[in-house]
């Protein structure tokens, strides 16, 4: 059992890893990496229905145990059931045509997904608002600096900036050019390195946590 | 009241807001749109490549959802209309599940403006997983990944897909996205590999993490949220949503802003009482 | 008789002068284009006095050396010089004297009206001409020259980023080692870490649970490895101080993960009663919808604290924000460069980027974690060390350095 839920997992993840490493620097194997991505594209494909029986079996026990809010895990199922219904119908023509131009899966999309997933994003825009407004105060020398760079940049990403002065929109493409810039790939780059530093540790079975549960 | 206008109710706040994006788009005003440099360049690469070859072809990735519609969706009938304009043929894909209607929707407005055909002046090929892997599959052999476009209609004879092996074949590719897969990905699996001139459009939110690529040199242009669709929109003289859009996020910054100096004057105000205050 | 020598006379030098304009090209070679696959054929040439704007050099091929020879290539003489490609021919001076085409496909005719395209193959032998022409007249070299494309073992241009990448695994991976030896590697104390303590604290008094939400990355991401890290030292304190936990996730894999984390957790504090497998969740899958569960959760439970840690998106003013409105006292920790801003701005204490990895290293003090964290500092060193050595040198006009991390 061991070797199947450690040793092969481990096994595989340092095979795949090194393989993926040395073909981007041995043009011969460039092929064999070219195979592992299409073989990886198949896996994707399947993890799909692994998250799909997550969440459907997660809500379940919601259910069936009558946790608090497991009316929502209900709603879970409803929406799953009809979107699945209305997918396979796929207005009239089932589902190994490609899918249809109107129907029941389209409205749902078109009338329900969309405009809720907008409406989520869209809310982003006033808790800017009160944020900002509840904690941009000029408190320190670096507070005001951040504070004067935010009210430029706002002002020069929009046309009534150019109104204001026409050198604003120049000044907010070079705050995003130069000091941004300067101050993302520091980061980039720490980031980067720990990213590195990650994957050497999956692949060479040092990380573990990925496989899930507690250490062997 | 001075207390108050120090610490105003978040949601007054959020009335002053929705107020300032509301009132605009009932009242019209025009507002001079200035293309900024980075758009500029993408919109030069689609006028160099179009003048350059015949019905050269150019790749869109479409990776957002319905969540950053409303930055992304200008932005993409903007292109996809400058491409129509200056009859290009368009390939799109798709990382992102969920949006192929948004897609869709897209390529027909565009589409329908100039006249042109599906399969003969644009493709769409769906939503396929895979991210970085999906991309070095697309490297390899373009067709081979997309035998068929979301319509399940054959995609090796099209016209629009004539001369396409690989993404070496195209003139310019061009990611349009929300976060992750995106820019980043393509960057990394395509680019890098395949040294394709390559442009992003992406939410204004992400547009800062894209400027290391574009000093690089990685993409030769960015454009940067509804902003950035604004300003491509008046390149290709043909003012729209993204346009009518600059009127109330105008306003709304004003309005932030204006908060925050209210903020900040009583902040001071009621510190300085303080201090006099026996 | 005369005025007709004297014409002639004045001709000569000029017609002497237009065929003068199409020499051709000297040194002459082709041979396998390196660092590829196989399938690409490079051909240099020394560039001619007698270079214009109008002037382009035509590349053949054939399959044998008798022909028939098929266009391939076509350079302009004011392009294509080996100065545009220092990856694959470096960065002599006198690389500007020559000129390269790549050789990949040729167009053979099918029929009257269509061409063919062919692709170079690997391991056959083509032969190429060079002709020089001015759009009229066209001059063929009177040889050809030949080569075979093969795919290499090896990519040289990219042997700074081999080096650099192999001293830097080879740095961790000693690090690692040494951190398994000595567990007491330094690391400074951080200061969130304090914030941390002082909000469990708050909860317990309060009576009111605190929330860990996860961010959206799965357990392969180095952010959530550092989350659970954390979310270790998290269960220990809220189970000695009998204060409720609940953990969110939007992934299946670092649900069962957590699951297992604070699990031991209580165990290690001696309370296994008190660990409930129901309090740590995978709230959504999906972006907004895991944001609109965490927030209606917030609303009607209430926490004291949430700590929100991991990779996240839009979604984090969302949930930063609704857990300011119902006045929890808030940490966070991300390496997403984009969402820091609303989290300083909404949190009582973000831990920004790398200072996320370090505080996991700092609580967990697990070999693996201490020695990576070294590591890349000194990775980190070295690269601070070669931006500004290279700046101030690229500054005064050398740029050996900059060439050194050029990325091909």
């Amino acid at each position: 059992m061991i070797f199947l839920q450690r040793t092969l997992p481990l096994s595989i993840a340092f095979l795949v890893g090194m393989i993926g490493i040395l073909t981007y620097y041995i043009p011969v194997w460039q092929d064999m990496e070219e195979t592992f991505a299409t073989w990886l594209r198949i896996i994707f494909a399947f993890s799909f229905l692994l998250g799909i029986y997550s969440l459907l079996h997660l809500h379940w026990n919601r259910i069936r145990r009558r946790n608090p809010g497991w009316g929502y895990s209900a709603f879970v199922y409803i929406g799953f059931g009809l979107t699945f219904l209305f997918a396979a119908y796929n207005d009239g023509k089932w589902f190994l045509e490609p899918q249809a131009e109107g129907g029941g899966l389209r409205w749902m999309f078109r009338y329900v997904q969309v405009p809720c997933q907008a409406t989520m994003f869209s809310i982003l825009a006033f808790f800017i608002a009160s944020a900002a407004y509840r904690t941009f105060r000029a408190r320190t020398p670096e507070a005001v600096i951040l504070l004067i760079a935010a009210v430029l940049m706002m002002l020069g990403r929009v046309p009534i900036g150019a109104y204001i002065y026409e050198g604003l929109p120049t000044f907010a493409q070079w705050l995003m050019a130069v000091p941004n810039m300067a101050a993302k790939r520091g980061i980039l780059l720490g980031v980067s390195l720990g990213g590195i530093a990650t994957s050497l540790r999956i692949i060479f079975g040092i990380e573990r946590s990925y496989l899930g549960g507690g250490e062997a | 009241m001075k207390a108050w206008l120090a610490n105003i109710d978040r949601r007054f706040i959020y009335l002053l807001v929705g107020l300032g994006a509301a009132a605009p788009l009932l009242f019209s005003f025009d507002l001079p749109v200035k293309a900024t440099p980075p758009v500029r360049a993408v919109y030069a690469t689609v006028e160099e490549i179009a003048r350059k070859s015949d019905r050269a072809a150019v790749l869109i990735s479409f990776d957002y959802d319905p969540g950053s519609e409303a930055e992304l969706q200008p932005m993409a009938r903007a292109i996809l209309r400058h491409c129509f304009q200056r009859n290009l043929r368009v390939v799109g894909v798709s990382h992102w599940a969920g949006n192929t209607d948004l897609v869709e929707e897209a390529f027909a407005t565009a589409a329908s403006d100039y006249g042109r055909k599906p399969g003969q002046d644009y493709v769409f090929m769906g939503f396929k997983t895979g991210g970085g892997a999906l991309v070095i599959d697309m490297g390899k052999d373009f067709p081979g990944a997309f035998p068929q476009d979301a319509r399940g209609n054959d995609t090796r004879n099209m016209e629009a897909m004539r001369g396409i092996r690989s993404l070496k074949d195209f003139d310019y590719v061009i990611a349009l996205a929300a976060g992750t897969p995106g820019i980043e990905m393509w960057i990394a699996y395509g680019q890098e590999r395949y040294r394709f001139k390559m442009g992003g459009g992406c939410t204004a939110v992400i547009a800062p993490d894209e400027f290391p690529f574009l000093q690089a040199g990685q993409l030769n242009g960015l454009i940067g949220g509804l902003a950035g669709a604004a300003e491509y929109e008046t390149l290709i003289g043909r003012k729209d949503e993204a346009v009518s859009g600059m009127r109330p996020q105008s306003v709304v910054h004003v309005v932030v802003i204006l908060l925050i100096a209210t903020g900040n004057l009583f902040y001071f105000l009621s510190r300085r009482k303080g201090a006099e205050s026996p | 008789m005369s005025r007709l020598l004297l014409c002639l006379l004045t001709l000569l030098p000029l017609v002497a002068h237009a065929q003068a304009d199409l020499l051709l090209p000297s040194e002459i070679r082709a041979s396998d284009a390196p660092d590829d696959t196989g399938g690409r054929i490079t051909v240099t040439w020394r560039r001619t006095a007698s270079e214009g704007p109008a002037i382009s050099y035509v590349v053949s091929v054939a399959e044998s050396e008798q022909g028939p020879y098929y266009r391939a290539a076509e350079v302009n003489s004011g392009s294509g010089f080996l100065t545009d490609a220092p990856a694959e021919f470096g960065r002599r001076a006198s690389n500007a004297d020559y000129h390269y085409a790549h050789v990949e496909t040729y167009k053979v005719p099918a029929d009257s009206a269509r061409f063919e395209t062919r692709a170079i193959q690997k391991g056959r032998v083509y032969y190429l001409k060079l002709s020089v022409t001015d759009g009229q007249r066209t001059v063929e070299a009177p040889t050809a020259v030949s080569a075979s494309a093969l795919a290499n073992w090896f990519n040289w241009a990219k042997l700074n980023n081999f080096i650099l990448g192999t001293t830097f695994s080879i740095l961790i991976l000693a690090f690692i080692t040494v951190a398994r030896r000595n567990p007491n590697l330094y690391i400074r104390k951080i200061a969130g870490l304090d914030a941390i303590e002082e909000a469990l604290g708050r909860a317990t008094e309060m009576g009111k649970p605190v929330l860990f939400i996860h961010g959206l990355a799965g357990m392969d991401s180095i952010s959530t490895i550092a989350a659970v890290n954390i979310l270790g030292r998290v269960a220990r304190r809220t189970a000695a101080y009998d204060t409720q936990l609940r953990v969110s996730t939007n992934d299946p894999i670092v649900m069962a993960v957590s699951q297992e984390v604070v699990k031991e957790a209580y165990l290690d504090a001696g309370r296994p009663d008190a660990y409930n497998p129901d309090h740590v969740f995978m709230a959504a899958a999906d972006q907004f919808s895991y944001a609109a569960a965490l927030e209606g959760m917030m609303t009607r439970e209430r926490p004291a604290t949430n700590i929100l840690m991991g990779y996240f998106y839009a979604e984090s003013l969302l949930l930063s924000e609704t857990g300011a409105s119902i006045g929890a006292i808030q940490i966070a920790g991300t390496d997403s460069y984009t969402q820091l801003p609303f989290f300083v701005t909404t949190c009582d204490y973000t831990l920004m980027g790398e200072e996320l990895y370090a505080a996991s290293a700092y609580l967990a003090r697990e070999p693996k974690l201490m020695g990576s964290l070294k590591g890349q500092d000194y990775g980190k060193a070295f690269l601070i060390l070669v931006l500004v050595l290279g700046t101030l040198l690229a500054t005064l006009g050398y740029n050996g350095i900059t060439y050194m991390f050029t990325s091909y």
